[in-house]
């Protein structure tokens, strides 16, 4: 009774501790926050006469300037010393990948918060701990790249501060004030995710498990608070604020990290690192799958890659918004930036987007319907399929055409002009929602077919539903693809409000019919079991495309990102002036980023292999009633 | 099979009439007219 106090009273303890590191920094920069108001009494102070103010480049407030202005740098070795390399690819290396092992290591744990949470409310004893057996898995990965995570990260500064020690000096000057908050905050998530892990044994039940769990809040409430202070940086170099034209800070951190774009970017990176790190975690599992020698295992890496694949298909979808609406708040910055992306100079990287876009959501439909084959009674679904993959492909095809293509003088004479005659008319914005929204409606009835494949409603208006649900599919293919034709006979700026919508409706398919299949499939009829294991190999190869696709994915658009500065460190503010201050041609920059993919490919099945060296088999008893039993893991099933 | 054809109707016009208020609403909001082209 006495150690179970004890524990109680540890473990509280190791919580209120946590949520000190969460506070700690907030507490440390309250000066620093004031720094802004007790400026002007600093510089009155040294004189009284010398008062300089400042307007602030995006907020046009006025403010005291607080700081040296941007440097003029010059190509040479003081602000660009190099070695015999592109120092620009170099930096795109280092920076790369600290990106894909930090955007791993952020994700991972929400995952484990939520399927930690899911086994402690869960009913059912045996799914409680296959749970709980999921979750510890996924921290198992999460933590044995944490370190090299880290280690990359000290990689990057040291590039940083070798290969550009100028602008790296200023932005560090600008961001000075929050700069050891963001090192506290490691130190803060290192210790939380350290006593997280460990600390699973022995506080696997009861009070002690809500302990636990809560502790994973606060690890990921410390991860997604670095993360958005990392994006503030790169908020910073695209759409600067804060500081006034020639960049000398105006004492107000909170405009330096509240820039146009910060938001967007904050949105669209959890998003993009959620789906990432199913991604991973996936082929992980569609590895250990393929290479499992029992049953028990193939099931147990089954239900595993299911669960991380559906996990990340769900921020997969609202991703694409999430872009839109970031593409949009560029253009409300800076018009000439949206067109440089999306019409201009990146244009045709846009196209490798849609087309990478595509194919995670062709994937994703693919292993689906290849899960059906591990359900009784889902054979019914199967004939339909091929219509799917009709409209899936209409979708894709419409999705990447380009607007016009590089030709030579013979072959434009040939095709009469830029655009194709037929062809080019699919290469507007107008097709190209209507496209991608066709995709997603079309994979988000696919994951209605999966939800409901081994089950017979048994409500009494099932007849209705199902009409219903039909109808309602129908309905939404002819608004999606009617909006779309509807835009080629109206203005531009009436078409332009059309993409809200598309959305909208891609959105009512999503909510209203799962939760319609939900409330149809409330008691329903099982034909049988999910046979965990019992999937074909095809689909794990679907799972391992997913996850690269989304690593190669993530390197094409931070690197469209990044480019858009063009030749600005700090957009409009510090110049670049390194002889890498121009645009890469679109087939070395695939090429580097197909280089960045492998090497990050290589290095993580290393540190999985590395996992499995001190392989610990379960923080529970067994893995009860893995293979085919009647316990189902997704809450849907 | 007449009641099948009730449940269509009644879906069909449920369905066509949620779509039609989204599209003329969410354009509405934006300032925009989603009628431009029945009214040019």
């Amino acid at each position: 009774m006495g150690l179970v106090a004890g524990k109680k009273l540890f473990s509280i303890m190791a919580l209120c501790a946590m949520i000190g590191l969460l506070l700690l920094p907030i507490a440390v920069s309250l000066p620093t926050l004031a720094m802004g108001a007790d400026a002007p009494d600093a510089v009155k102070k040294d004189g009284e006469a010398k008062v300089e103010k400042g307007r602030d480049v995006y907020y046009k407030t006025e403010g005291i300037v607080a700081g040296a202005p941007a440097p003029k740098t010059v190509d040479g070795p003081r602000d660009y010393p190099r070695y015999n390399f592109e120092s620009r690819v170099l930096l795109w290396f280092a920076n790369q990948q600290h990106l894909y092992y930090g955007s791993f290591v952020l994700a991972v744990p929400i995952f484990c918060m939520v399927i930690e949470f899911m086994g402690v409310v869960t009913k059912d004893k045996a799914m409680a701990k296959r749970y709980d057996q999921l979750a510890y898995d996924f921290i198992k990965i999460s933590l044995t790249a944490y370190s090299l995570t880290a280690i990359l990260g000290g990689i990057l500064i040291f590039t940083f501060l070798t290969l550009y020690p100028a602008f790296f000096g200023y932005l560090s000057s600008i961001f000075r004030p929050v700069m050891h908050i963001y090192a506290l905050m490691f130190v803060a998530e290192s210790g939380t995710l350290y006593i997280y892990y460990y600390g699973w044994d022995k506080m696997r039940e009861g009070f002690l498990k809500w302990i636990h769990l809560s502790m994973s809040v606060i690890l990921n409430v410390i991860g997604t608070l670095l993360m958005f202070l990392a994006n503030s940086w790169i908020g910073f170099m695209m759409s600067p604020a804060g500081v006034d034209e020639q960049g000398r800070y105006l004492g107000n951190i909170w405009h330096v990290i509240h820039t146009a774009l910060w938001n967007p970017l904050n949105v669209h990176r959890i998003l993009g690192n959620m789906a990432f790190g199913g991604g991973v975690v996936a082929a992980y599992a569609a590895y250990k799958f393929l290479a499992s020698k029992t049953d028990e295992d193939r099931a147990h890496y089954d239900w595993m890659g299911y669960i991380a694949m559906a996990l990340g298909v769900a921020f997969l979808i609202p991703l694409p918004f999430a872009g839109y609406w970031l593409m949009r708040e560029v253009y409300a910055y800076r018009q000439q930036m949206g067109i440089t992306l999306m019409g201009g100079l990146l244009a045709w990287l846009f196209i490798i987007q849609a087309t990478m876009i595509g194919i995670l959501f062709l994937s994703t439909n693919y292993y689906l319907w290849q899960a059906l084959g591990r359900m009784r009674g889902a054979e019914k679904y199967q004939r339909y399929i091929k219509y799917l993959v009709f409209v899936l492909c209409c979708g894709y095809l419409v999705f990447i055409t380009p607007h016009t293509i590089v030709m030579t003088p013979a072959e434009l004479k040939a095709m009469g002009g830029q655009q194709h005659p037929v062809l080019g008319n699919y290469g507007v914005m107008s097709a190209k929602n209507g496209g991608i929204n066709v995709i997603i409606t079309t994979t988000i009835l696919s994951f209605v077919w999966y939800m409901r494949g081994n089950k017979v409603s048994t409500v009494s208006w099932s007849k209705f539903g199902n009409i219903f649900m039909g109808c309602f599919f129908g309905c939404a293919y002819v608004n999606i693809v009617g909006l779309a034709v509807l835009g080629y006979y109206i203005p531009a700026n009436v078409r332009v409000g059309l993409s809200v919508p598309q959305v909208a409706t891609t959105l009512s398919c999503l909510f209203f019919m799962f939760a319609l299949n939900s409330f149809m499939m409330k008691g329903a009829k099982q034909m049988g079991p999910i046979e965990w294991g019992k999937i074909s190999a095809r689909s794990q190869y679907a799972l391992i495309m997913l996850a690269t696709a989304f690593t190669w994915m993530m390197g094409l658009m931070g690197y469209i990102r990044s480019s858009v500065r063009l030749f600005w460190h700090v957009n409009e503010i510090m110049r670049d002036n390194s002889p890498w201050a121009y645009t890469h041609t679109v087939g070395f920059a695939a090429n580097m980023i197909s280089f960045n993919v492998l090497f990050f490919w290589i290095s993580i099945l290393f540190v999985f292999w590395l996992g499995s060296l001190g392989i610990k088999k379960a923080p529970v008893e067994a893995k009860a009633g893995v293979p085919g039993g009647a316990a189902q893991p997704a809450g849907s099933h | 099979m007449g009641q099948t054809i009730v449940y269509v109707v009644v879906s069909l016009v449920i369905c066509v009439a949620y779509f039609t208020a989204v599209d003329h609403f969410l354009m509405d909001s934006q300032g925009l007219d989603f009628w431009y082209l029945f009214r040019k």
